[in-house]
C-alpha cells in the first residue's frame, strides 16, 4: 500500500513533505501511541523535542503510574528470571496479569527444575481475586478472596495482615492471615501484578508489603510489562531526558506530568493542535484519539483509509525488521529478529527522521 | 587538513612532555610536526594554554538498565545537585545521554567506560550509549554471580569452559573488559545473606568469593584481553575493610587486577567512632603490589545517587537513603541496588570518606596505577572532577575544605600531613595517560604521533576547579567540538570492545542454559553488529594472544 493522505493516495515523498508542512505550523503536537521499536522512540523523542511537543505512550495510563510509584518512593523488583526460578510463594493479583499474558502460569512454574533457591518448600502460587483461572496440574495453587472483596481491600487487608495488624473480624481462620503466614515462612515470596489493575494506594500498599517482608526474608515484585513496547519506550524515555512518557518538551526544561500530558486529555481540550499516532507493532484493539489534524504512521493493512490527514504506511517492528523492544522474559530490551523480513516499507525511524530533516529544510529556508 | 596548536604548554607524560611546544592534528591524529616542512592550514595559537590528550574516564557509570533505574528513581537529582552548587544544569535532561556527553566533552574528556554491563541487558546499555555524543565509550560487563559461571566451578575442573564462557561473554556484549562485584555476594543474597566476605561460600555452589574472583581474573588473563580483570571488591563501605583489599591484592598471587573506586575500601576501625582512615595501609599495599592498579572513587559533599551491582551492600544501604526512597532490584546475574545519597561535610563517616580518597592519591608512589574517578555517581557526580584535581594540586584547598569537617574526622584523617601537590603532569597521568594505558587503548590518553587526535587545551590558572571546569578548546579525532567551555559542534563517536576467540561448544551449552532455565535463546541479548543506525559504531580491540 502506498503512503496515503486525506483524499486518496499520493506518493512517499509527497506524504512526509505534507507531514513535514503541517508538522511545521503546529504550535503544540503530540507524539502519541509510540507503538514502536526503541529506534522509532528514539526518533519520536527527538521530533518531539524539535516541535516543543509532547511524548505519551498507548498505555501512558500505566507507564506513568507505576513510574510514579517509582518516583515517590522508589521499587523492590525482581525480574521475571528470579521469580520463575527461585520464588517459592507467587501471590498473583487477580486475573488480570494472566489475562495479559495468558502463557504466565507455565513460565513461572516450568515442570523442569529450576536454578538452585532459598528454603526448601514447595513451589505453590496464590490468587488473590475472586476470578477462576485454570492452573497446570503441576502447580499448587490456593485461591483467597471469592466472596465479593474487591482487590483493592484484600490488597489493604493482606498488608495490614502481613504488617501483623488486625484486618478483620476472622482472626487466625482468615484466609488472608494465612497467605500473610505463607509469605513471611516463604524464603523468597513475589507478588506479581499488573499495574493497569491497581491503583496508587494499592501499588504503594503492595511495595510496603514486600519491604516489610525484606527486613527478614526475601520478597520482591513483579509487574507485568506494558502492552506495546510501553516499558522499552518509558526506558527510552527516561535515559533521554530523565523523565518517563507523559513528557512536554514545550519549556526550557522537559516536563513531566501524568495528568495534563495525557495524549487523550491534550486533544479532547484542545490544547493540542497536532497529532503524530505511531502504531507500529500489529497490537489490536489500540484506540487513538481523534480530533485534531493527524498523521498516523501504520503497519497495519487495514489503517483506515480517510481517517488521518496522512498515512503513512511503515513497517512493523520484529515482523518486517530486527527490532530492540522490551521483552519480559529477560526483565529488559532484547532483539527480535525479523518474522518475515521485508524492506518495501520504511521504519518508523526512518519515518519521522526524514520529517525532522524536511522541517528543517523548511525552517531554513 | 594539517593543524597547528601553537606555543602551548604540552602536558603529555606518557611521551615525556611537560614544555611549552606545538601540536599537529592530521586526518584525525596526531602527527609529527617538524617533518611535515609545509604550513599549517589552520593555526591556534595557545599561549598561556595548556595542551593535554582528551580525558579518559576508567569508571563512570553512565548508560545501562541500572543507570536508567536511577534516573527513573531520581529525576530531580540534577536540581538538587544544582542546588547544592554542582556544575550542573537543574533539569531531569542533565542526566540524560545527551548531556552527558554534552558535559564530558565541556570538561576536556573524549573517553568514558562504563563500567557495569548487565549481560542480558546489554543492548539497552548499548543503545543508551549510541545516544551520548562526542566521546568513545567501552563498557564493562558483569560476571561472578551467575549462575552459569557459579555451575561451572562447583563442578569443579571447568576452567577451560569458564574461560570461554568469559569470552563469548565479552564478545556478546560487545565489552571492552570483566568486571566483578562482590564476587558470588549476590548470589548469596539471593539465600537471604547480609554480609559476604572473600572467604565465605556461594550457598548451594560450595565455591568462595577468592576461588570465584581468582578463576575469571585467570580467564581473563589466558584470554590476553588488555584490560585486567575490574574487581569491586566484597565489604564494600564496612569500618575496617582495609583487610579486605589487601587480602584480595594478595589473592593476585602477581596476575593483572583492577580494583575500583578503592576509597570505599580504605576505612580501619580505629579511634571512638570505630572508624578511621586506612589509607596509609591501603597505600602502602597499592604501592607493594605492583600487578595491581586501583582507581580513587573519590567522594564529594553534595547530593548524588549510588548506583551498584552489590546488591547485598546497597540493601543494607538503603537506611542511609537520602531523600527517603530506594530500588532494590533483583535481577539476573548482580541484581541492583539504587540508594540517593547525601554526603555531608559535617557528618563524621562522609568527612572521612573524603579524607580518604584525596589520601590515597597523594600517598600513591606510582600514580600510573591509582587512577582518576569519582564512580560516577556513586561517591560523586562527575561534574565535580575539576574540583577534585584541584584538592589534589593545591594544599591550601585542602586545608580550607578540612577546617569545615568535624574535629573528630580531622582527628583520624592523615590528609593535614600531606603537603604533596600533583602537578599538571601527574593530573595528565590519571586522567589520561594511565587509564588508557590500562584499557588497551594505546592510541589514547597521549599526544604521541599516531595517536587519535583527542586533545583538550585548558587556560592555565591558579583555579584548578576553573580551569579544568570548562576547556578552552577539544579536538575529538581531528574536529573541533569544544570552544570557550561550549559544544560547537555534536560528533559521535566510537564504542571499543574486544572479541576473544572461544570454542563454539560454549554457545551449544549456553543455548541449553538459557532455555531451561530462562525459556529464551541468549541471541536476544546478544548485541548486534550495527546499533543505533550506526554501521560504524564499534570498533575491536585486538586481545593480546
Amino acid at each position: 500500500m502506498a503512503p496515503k493522505q486525506k483524499g486518496g493516495g499520493v506518493e512517499a515523498a509527497s506524504a512526509l513533505l505534507r507531514a513535514a508542512q503541517l508538522l511545521g505550523r503546529t504550535r503544540f503536537p503530540v507524539i502519541g501511541g509510540l507503538l514502536t521499536d526503541i529506534d522509532g522512540a528514539v526518533a519520536a523523542l527527538a521530533l518531539a523535542k524539535k516541535l516543543r511537543g509532547v511524548i505519551d505512550h498507548a498505555a501512558g495510563e500505566e507507564l506513568a503510574r507505576g513510574s510514579q510509584i517509582m518516583r515517590e518512593r522508589g521499587a523492590s523488583p525482581a525480574s521475571f528470571g528470579e521469580t520463575r526460578n527461585r520464588a517459592d510463594v507467587i501471590v498473583m493479583v487477580g486475573s488480570g496479569p494472566l489475562k495479559r499474558d495468558p502463557g504466565l502460569f507455565q513460565d513461572l512454574f516450568p515442570e523442569e527444575k529450576g536454578l538452585p533457591r532459598p528454603g526448601d518448600q514447595a513451589r505453590r502460587l496464590i490468587l488473590l481475586g475472586d476470578d477462576l483461572v485454570n492452573a497446570p496440574t503441576h502447580v499448587k495453587l490456593t485461591q483467597v478472596g471469592q466472596g465479593g472483596s474487591d482487590l483493592p481491600t484484600l490488597i489493604a487487608r493482606l498488608g495490614a495482615a502481613v504488617a501483623e495488624r488486625p484486618v478483620g473480624d476472622e482472626g487466625q481462620g482468615d484466609p488472608l492471615a494465612q497467605v500473610a503466614e505463607s509469605l513471611r515462612t516463604a524464603a523468597f515470596a513475589v507478588i506479581v501484578y499488573s499495574v493497569a489493575d491497581l491503583d496508587e494506594p494499592a501499588l504503594f500498599t503492595i511495595l510496603d508489603m514486600v519491604r516489610h517482608l525484606s527486613v527478614a526474608t526475601r520478597a520482591a515484585t513483579l509487574a507485568l510489562a506494558a502492552p506495546g513496547n510501553g516499558d522499552g519506550v518509558n526506558l527510552c524515555s527516561t535515559w533521554t531526558c530523565g523523565l518517563p512518557v507523559r513528557t512536554s518538551f514545550a519549556g526550557s526544561v522537559p516536563e513531566h506530568d501524568a495528568r495534563r500530558f495525557a495524549a487523550s486529555r491534550l486533544i479532547e481540550s484542545g490544547e493540542a493542535d497536532a497529532l503524530v499516532w505511531i502504531d507500529a507493532l500489529a497490537e489490536q484493539g489500540v484506540r487513538r484519539p481523534k480530533g485534531v489534524p493527524t498523521i498516523v504512521l501504520s503497519s497495519s493493512d487495514d489503517a483506515g483509509e480517510g481517517e488521518a490527514d496522512i498515512l503513512i504506511e511503515v513497517a512493523c517492528a520484529g515482523r518486517d525488521h530486527d527490532a530492540a523492544l522490551y521483552l519480559p522474559a529477560i526483565s529488559g530490551i532484547g532483539l527480535v529478529k525479523a518474522a518475515h523480513p521485508n524492506q518495501d516499507k520504511p521504519t518508523v525511524a526512518a519515518v519521522l527522521n526524514n520529517i525532522s530533516g524536511l522541517i528543517d529544510k523548511r525552517e531554513a529556508a | 587538513m594539517l593543524i597547528r596548536l601553537k606555543g602551548g604548554r604540552v602536558v603529555d607524560p606518557l611521551n615525556d612532555r611537560d614544555a611549552i611546544g606545538d601540536v599537529f592534528i592530521e586526518n584525525g591524529r596526531i602527527v609529527e610536526g617538524a617533518s611535515h616542512g609545509r604550513k599549517p592550514d589552520e593555526t591556534y595559537d595557545l599561549t598561556g594554554k595548556v595542551v593535554m590528550a582528551g580525558g579518559v574516564d576508567i569508571h563512570s557509570h553512565i548508560a545501562g538498565s541500572n543507570v536508567t533505574l536511577g534516573r527513573a528513581l531520581m529525576p530531580e537529582l540534577p536540581v538538587l545537585a544544582a542546588q547544592g552548587g554542582a556544575s550542573i544544569a537543574p533539569s531531569p535532561d542533565a542526566w540524560g545521554a545527551y548531556a552527558t556527553g554534552i558535559r564530558y566533552a565541556e570538561m576536556g574528556y573524549t573517553t568514558v567506560i562504563e563500567p557495569a554491563l548487565i549481560p542480558t541487558h546489554a543492548i539497552e546499555a548499548q543503545i543508551e550509549l549510541a545516544s551520548i555524543p562526542i566521546i568513545d565509550i567501552g563498557a564493562l560487563v558483569i560476571l561472578g554471580n551467575d549462575d552459569f559461571s557459579l555451575g561451572l566451578l562447583r563442578d569443579g575442573g571447568r576452567e577451560a569452559e569458564l574461560q570461554d564462557y568469559v569470552g563469548w561473554t565479552l564478545g556478546h556484549a560487545k565489552a571492552l573488559g570483566l568486571k566483578v562485584i562482590n564476587a558470588g555476594g549476590s548470589e548469596a543474597f539471593k539465600f537471604n545473606a547480609r554480609t559476604f566476605g572473600l572467604d565465605d561460600v556461594v550457598p548451594d555452589y560450595g565455591v568462595t568469593s577468592r576461588t570465584v574472583l581468582k578463576v575469571l581474573q585467570r580467564a581473563v588473563t589466558e584470554l590476553g584481553v588488555p584490560h585486567p580483570v575490574h574487581v569491586h571488591c566484597n565489604n564494600l563501605g564496612i569500618a575496617g575493610n582495609v583487610e579486605t583489599a589487601v587480602a584480595t591484592m594478595e589473592a593476585t598471587e602477581g596476575l593483572p587486577i583492577h580494583l575500583a573506586h578503592i576509597q570505599f575500601y580504605g576505612y580501619g576501625a580505629e579511634g571512638e567512632e570505630g572508624l578511621s582512615s586506612g589509607a596509609p595501609r591501603l597505600a602502602e599495599a597499592i604501592n607493594a603490589h605492583r600487578n595491581v592498579s586501583v582507581d580513587i572513587g573519590q567522594v564529594m559533599f553534595g547530593q548524588t545517587i549510588t548506583i551498584s551491582g552489590d546488591i547485598l551492600r546497597q540493601f543494607d544501604g538503603r537506611r542511609g537513603a537520602h531523600p527517603k526512597k530506594w530500588a532494590i532490584d533483583q535481577g539476573d546475574g548482580n541484581g541492583t541496588g539504587i540508594v540517593p545519597y547525601q554526603y555531608r561535610a559535617g557528618n563524621f563517616a562522609n568527612a572521612v570518606q573524603w579524607s580518604v580518597g584525596l589520601e590515597i592519591v597523594l600517598l600513591a608512589e606510582d600514580l600510573w596505577r591509582v587512577l582518576f574517578s569519582t564512580d560516577h555517581p556513586n561517591g560523586a557526580l562527575f561534574v565535580r572532577y575539576p574540583e577534585i584535581v584541584h584538592l589534589l594540586m593545591d594544599r591550601d584547598e585542602r586545608a580550607r575544605m578540612l577546617e569545615r569537617l568535624p574535629e573528630s574526622a580531622r582527628q583520624v584523617s592523615n590528609l593535614a600531613s600531606i603537603g604533596r601537590e600533583l602537578t599538571l603532569s601527574e593530573i595528565a597521568i590519571i586522567t589520561r595517560g594511565a587509564p588508557a594505558r590500562l584499557l588497551g587503548l594505546t592510541d589514547r590518553g597521549h599526544l604521541g604521533p599516531g595517536a587519535v587526535a583527542d586533545v583538550a587545551v585548558y587556560t592555565e590558572q591558579k583555579n584548578k576547579t576553573a580551569m579544568f571546569a570548562s576547556a578552552h578548546l577539544l579536538f575529538k579525532d581531528g574536529a573541533l567540538v569544544v570552544r570557550d567551555g561550549e559544544v560547537v559542534n555534536v560528533t559521535w563517536g566510537k564504542a571499543y570492545h574486544v572479541a576473544p576467540g572461544v570454542d563454539a561448544h560454549i554457545e551449544r551449552r549456553l543455548a541449553a542454559f538459557y532455555d531451561r532455565y530462562y525459556g529464551v535463546d541468549p541471541s536476544i541479548f546478544g548485541v548486534p553488529a550495527q546499533i543505533a543506525g550506526r554501521p560504524d559504531r564499534f570498533a575491536t580491540v585486538p586481545c593480546l594472544n
